[in-house]
């Protein structure tokens, strides 16, 4: 399923990010820092056009020959990217859709923790599971 | 367009060819400069060539009546397309001059024809149209008019050349040639594709001869060639239609490692014609998919393994020259948008150009010769396109030569590392990108491409410009905290700083890559740190990791000449380029400081590396507009300036204020410097502020309180004030607050001086504000009124004081300020001045509210002519201070006159002191003589006061206006005269007194009730008649019964019904009842002694 996920913050510094291939990381991170750009365009079209936007889901951001980046971003302005292989096409939109949302819970009970400020790495082992969940 | 050849890339024209046109002639060259220069954007899409009367053109092939054993050696031939574009013309124009009345017709009407002939056997099996152009001196005849002789002459010219009749056209040299020209273009483009649909014709024709096994080639080719010659008749979607059926033929053929190239060759061909039509066709989408089916066809088709390295070259050039048509179309008018546009394609490009380098390197290691003789030779010359030249029009079936093959694979290597400059390439396509993301606002993505392209220029050993780029991304990706990011980009830039001898950067680097926003190991970090150390030493540090050998070797002499240089190294580094891993705060203790006091300023360092430290010496730049100046710091506390792992200790900086102009201190920067500085320092410069760490706390303040740490906590004061020392005059003032409304209140002012003034002056002003007018009355003595006033005294001495009594009176009541300026001369000092506001409230000393009261004393409302009433002024202190009354009067208004003048003795509230809540009533009987609509003035009620607890106070007036009374007319004035009491059956008079006011002769009903209380005598019932302004009297004699306070028999007046107007019903029974009284005290019956 997904290769790489990634929570990023207000200020867009990551806050999580979680590879399968750790070797690879790096890699990743700039996937996922560039996708930042595109993140930003759609929200920032999205205030322009409808203030009320329920939709947090942002679709895919772009798609490279190897991978297809998705976005996801909260009320909050936290950003969650999820890239998947480009070879997995029987993906449907649906189901990236839920993983973000099992994401978002996931991330909801982090920040629900009276240790956890705002702003800092997540780290929590609930957390990382449900991470594995969504990339095993 | 890397390497598509020029006749593809071209935009195909209608070839038209021109004989007999001698540009050396001015007339024709008029004629062909108007052909072929001045033409118009709009104008057709044909391309003029002149051709010389010689000409030869390219033999026809013998047509082949079957293709059943032909089979073909390859798919596109090289000189095919360029032959229909420049070398065989669709229509060929003979120019000839020639006038219709031409003295020499017939010769020359000849020698056009013999023109004719020979230029249609030089076209001998071709199609190609010829046409002439007669190229006349004489005027055009007139559009209605017909020249007969031209006619016929025009008809003998066909015949002779054997030409139809419209083949023939006129040009008249005249003024209109552009006009001419332009028309005459128009009839030769619409020839011209007459041309090329019938050589598609051809073509299509051939299509059927074909079979699936043994033409596959053929397929394609033919395909390819409708689809060109479509082009060139320019109908596009024709032409579109036709590539994508030769693009599936292609599709069919089974690609082996021998014809892959040329496969590959075509389908880019293909694909490129395909994507540009889409494009010029407005169909954007389609040409994205088309060339995403293409490369992702063709991506896993890389062909043999030692030439790797051709098969992503072909893939770079894909990409590219897709971006670049993308970015022709976007040029052209086509929007984009940021995640689909010619960037992703430069990048990609650039991607496969990096692969493409990587399997050189890879493969093309060992090859240092070229192979002899040169297997590649004749690479231009081939008859199709995508050819192997060792091994040209093989087919597959056909067994390789093994030798042969392997020279020519060591060719292709040897030029692959000897001609080609990939880093050149990749940081070319990288640019590209780059400008395009930065365009469609990707700007992460730009700083990507450039740490990539920095990477590029680090393999071709250009550290300069790695350096320049990465320090500049460093920056970026420093402000957006991704730790990971920095790292990898810290690495890079070390090498490049390393490889460079760069010690500037290399410290910097180095500083940063110690701070807490990188992920180095813990043992990455301690070789980091001992390197800077060993710069500081003056000696080489130790070479980065990953480097090779060969490499460090060459960068270590470099070092040593750099450090050993004779005087001492000093690097000053800015905390703005970098993020170090010592965190700096300093503030001033206090937000101003007066001149020549002692300036402190606390400086705290923390070590967030997790080793120890040690700084040399640190100091504190402070500047204000015209001063700067640097202070060392002090160990107050004598703490060595070592600082353990994570240790933050503080250090106090002091000084004495400068005296300058400017009143603000700011501290600009704060050094630290590691290292002696007789050899070699670093010198880092941080703002005072601190770094920018703070971007959290920007994000969620109230969160960050909770995060512990004393450093964090610290907020920077980096300004203060100097400012001159303050004078010890204290001004000060007494009084006994709140005023009252209209007496002259009094204050005193005392100024107090430490030290010995003189020259004062004593101003005093009420301060307005906007809205109250000038109510405010100043005063010395209180009896000259002054807006302002001013005292001048001599001199004050030392710790004495000096006071003066004001007095001030306001004539409204609320807040009042008093601005009381005392401006002095000090010892030896300019004058100084000191302004003290004063501020007091004025409040009413009391209220007067009147009532009135019928003679009866009951409550009245309304009043009537001629009756006498009570007027009771009550005074309600509500002063806060006790206030004692020395007289009152009343002055009552015109209409009014008291009712006896008897009463003018002693003033019954003389000296009667009131408490504030206390209330003194006095009281006059007054009689209304004229009525009114509306409530009359009564009178105005003067009181004469003063405060009673204060000796020195005045007598102050105060005149309230007493309330106003409603008197109204009375018609019947009735009076009782009844004695005080009545004795138990003793019999007592009762008189009324009934008076006509009016003017009229008025009938009463006078009317008396029985009582049970009394027996009387008198009328029990009568009508009385009074005159007007005459007085009835009406009398009874009463025995009462009983004792006690017992009602009256009750009178009543009646109106006849026919005097209404005169005299209300109602009005009269108002009258009884407050003229009557309604009850008598009976006294029991004395018992006396006689009876």
């Amino acid at each position: 399923m997904a290769v790489c996920v990634a929570v990023i913050g207000k200020d867009n510094s990551p806050k999580y990010i979680k590879c399968v291939d750790e070797t690879n990381a790096l890699q990743f991170h700039y996937k996922v820092h560039t996708s930042i750009d595109i993140v930003e365009e759609k929200l920032n079209i999205g205030t322009k056009t409808v203030a009320d936007n329920k939709e947090l889901f942002l679709g895919m951001l772009y798609s490279t020959e190897e991978y297809k980046i998705f976005g996801y971003a909260t009320n909050t302005k936290i950003k969650f990217i999820i890239v998947l292989q480009s070879s997995n096409a029987t993906l449907r939109d649906n189901e990236v859709r839920m993983m973000f949302r099992k994401l978002h819970i996931a991330y909801a009970n982090v920040v629900s923790d009276p240790f956890y400020i705002p702003g800092d790495q997540i780290k929590s082992r609930a957390f990382d599971s449900a991470v594995s969940e969504i990339m095993s | 367009m890397s390497d598509l050849p020029a006749e593809l890339t071209a935009r195909p024209l209608a070839l038209i060819g021109m004989v007999g046109l001698d540009i050396s002639n001015p007339i024709y060259h008029a004629i062909w400069d108007a052909f072929s220069n001045n033409r118009r954007p709009d104008g057709a899409a044909v391309q003029f060539k002149l051709f010389n009367s010689t000409h030869e053109f390219p033999t026809v092939k013998p047509k082949r009546n079957s293709y059943e054993w032909y089979i073909p050696k390859g798919i596109l031939k090289r000189n095919w397309m360029n032959k229909y574009m420049n070398e065989v013309p669709a229509v060929i124009v003979i120019f000839y001059d020639l006038d219709w009345h031409d003295s020499q017709w017939n010769e020359k009407k000849m020698e056009c024809a013999s023109r004719v002939q020979s230029l249609r056997a030089a076209l001998e099996g071709r199609s190609t149209k010829i046409a002439v152009v007669l190229v006349q001196k004489e005027a055009p005849p007139l559009p209605d008019t017909e020249d007969l002789v031209a006619t016929e002459r025009a008809t003998a010219l066909c015949a002779a050349c054997e030409l139809p009749n419209k083949m023939l056209y006129l040009l008249p040299y005249t003024d209109h040639l552009l006009g001419y020209t332009f028309r005459l273009e128009h009839v030769l483009y619409e020839l011209a594709q007459n041309f090329y649909h019938q050589e598609y014709k051809i073509v299509k024709n051939h299509r059927e001869q074909l079979n699936k096994t043994a033409h596959q080639y053929l397929f394609v080719r033919h395909q390819f060639k409708m689809a060109f010659l479509n082009e060139l008749k320019q109908d596009q979607t024709t032409a579109l239609k036709h590539y994508q059926q030769a693009y599936n033929n292609l599709l069919d053929i089974r690609m082996v490692d021998t014809n892959s190239l040329e496969i590959k060759t075509v389908a880019s061909f293909i694909n490129y014609k395909l994507c540009r039509l889409m494009f010029n066709l407005k169909l954007p989408k389609d040409a994205i998919a088309q060339f995403r089916s293409h490369t992702e066809r063709f991506r896993t088709r890389t062909g043999p393994r030692e030439l790797m390295f051709e098969h992503y070259a072909w893939l770079c050039s894909q990409y590219s020259t897709f971006a670049e048509l993308f970015d022709e179309a976007i040029r052209q008018g086509l929007p984009a948008v940021q995640t689909q546009h010619p960037g992703y394609y430069f990048q990609l490009a650039a991607t496969h150009a990096t692969q493409r380098h990587n399997a050189y390197k890879e493969l093309c290691d060992n090859v240092t010769e070229y192979p002899n003789p040169d297997p590649l030779a004749g690479e231009e010359k081939l008859e199709f396109y995508g050819q192997r030249p060792w091994r040209p029009g093989k087919l597959n079936a056909e067994p390789a030569d093994m030798t042969r093959e392997a020279a020519a694979i060591q060719a292709l290597q040897y030029k692959e590392k000897y001609s080609v400059n990939h880093s050149m390439i990749i940081i070319g396509l990288l640019g590209n990108a780059i400008s395009q993301f930065k365009m469609y606002r990707c700007p992460r993505m730009r700083r990507l491409l450039v740490v990539q392209m920095a990477e590029e220029y680090f393999n071709c050993k250009d550290y300069g410009k790695v350096l320049t780029l990465l320090m500049h991304m460093l920056w970026e990706y420093r402000n957006e905290r991704w730790p990971v990011l920095l790292t990898d980009i810290l690495k890079s830039a070390l090498n490049a700083a390393y490889l460079s001898a760069n010690i500037q950067d290399y410290l910097t680097l180095a500083l940063e890559a110690l701070g807490p926003t990188t992920v180095f190991s813990t043992e990455r970090k301690s070789e980091i740190y001992q390197n800077i150390m060993n710069i500081l030493q003056n000696k080489p540090p130790n070479p980065e990791p990953n480097l090779s050998e060969e490499l460090k070797n060459s960068v270590i002499d470099n070092w040593m000449t750099q450090l050993n240089r004779k005087e001492p190294l000093i690097f000053k580094i800015d905390d703005d380029n970098m993020a170090s891993f010592i965190d700096i705060r300093a503030r001033f203790t206090k937000p101003s400081y007066s001149i020549k006091s002692t300036v402190t300023i606390e400086v705290f360092i923390r070590n967030i590396y997790n080793e120890d430290v040690e700084i040399s010496k640190a100091s504190v730049t402070i500047t204000s507009p015209g001063y700067s100046a640097e202070f060392p710091i002090t160990d107050s506390n004598m703490e060595s300036l070592v600082f353990k792992a994570k240790e933050s200790k503080k250090f106090l900086c002091q000084f004495e204020a400068p005296r300058n102009d400017s009143p603000e201190l700011q501290i600009s920067a704060i050094s630290i410097y590691l290292g002696n500085e007789s050899k070699c320092c670093i010198a880092i410069r941080f703002s005072s502020t601190g770094r920018d760490t703070n971007l959290l706390e920007r994000m969620y303040p109230e969160i960050q309180q909770l995060r512990g740490g004393v450093f964090e906590t610290i907020r920077p004061l980096t300004v203060t004030k100097i400012q001159p020392k303050e004078s010890n005059v204290t001004v000060g003032v007494e009084s006994k607050q709140p005023a009252l409304l209209g007496e002259w209140f009094t204050f005193a002012i005392t100024i107090f001086s430490d030290e010995d003034i003189s020259n004062i002056n004593i101003s005093v002003n009420s301060v307005q504000d906007n809205s109250s007018e000038q109510l405010t009355e100043l005063s010395l003595n209180m009896t000259e009124k002054q807006s302002s006033i001013a005292v001048d005294i001599d001199s004050i001495k030392a710790d004495s004081s000096f006071q003066q009594t004001l007095y001030v009176r306001s004539h409204n009541t609320g807040e009042k300020t008093i601005e009381i300026k005392v401006s002095y001369l000090r010892q030896g000092q300019n004058r100084d001045s000191k302004i003290t506001l004063y501020q007091f409230s004025i409040v009413k000393p009391f209220d007067v509210s009147t009532q009135f009261y019928t003679m009866l004393y009951e409550p009245l409302s309304k009043a009537f002519v001629d009756e006498p009433l009570f007027i009771m002024p009550h005074i309600n202190c509500t002063s806060p201070w006790p206030i004692q009354i020395e007289s009152t009067s009343i002055e009552l208004a015109s209409s009014m006159i008291m009712e006896s003048e008897s009463s003018t003795g002693e003033n019954i509230l003389k000296n009667s002191v009131l408490n504030n809540g206390e209330t003194a009533t006095d009281v006059y009987c007054i009689v209304p003589k004229t009525a009114s609509e509306q409530p009359t003035s009564t009178g105005i009620f003067t009181i004469k006061w003063k405060r009673a607890n204060d000796k020195a106070s005045v007598v102050t007036s105060s005149s309230v206006t007493l309330s106003p009374l409603w008197v109204e007319e009375a018609v019947i004035g009735l009076q009782t005269k009844l004695p005080p009491h009545g004795w138990v059956l003793t019999p007592l008079c009762v008189s009324y007194f009934i008076k006509n006011h009016s003017d009229y002769l008025i009938t009463l009903r006078l009317n008396i009730e029985a009582s049970d209380a009394f027996m009387f005598s008198g009328h029990k019932q009568i009508d009385i008649h009074i005159l007007p302004e005459s007085e009835k009297k009406v009398e009874w004699i009463l025995r009462p019964l009983v004792a006690g306070f017992v009602a009256l028999p009750s009178l009543s007046l009646t109106v006849p019904a026919d005097e209404e107007y005169k005299l209300n019903q109602g009005r009269l029974k108002e009258v009884i009842e407050r003229s009557i009284p309604s009850h008598i005290y009976i006294l029991p019956k004395p018992i006396t002694l006689e009876e």
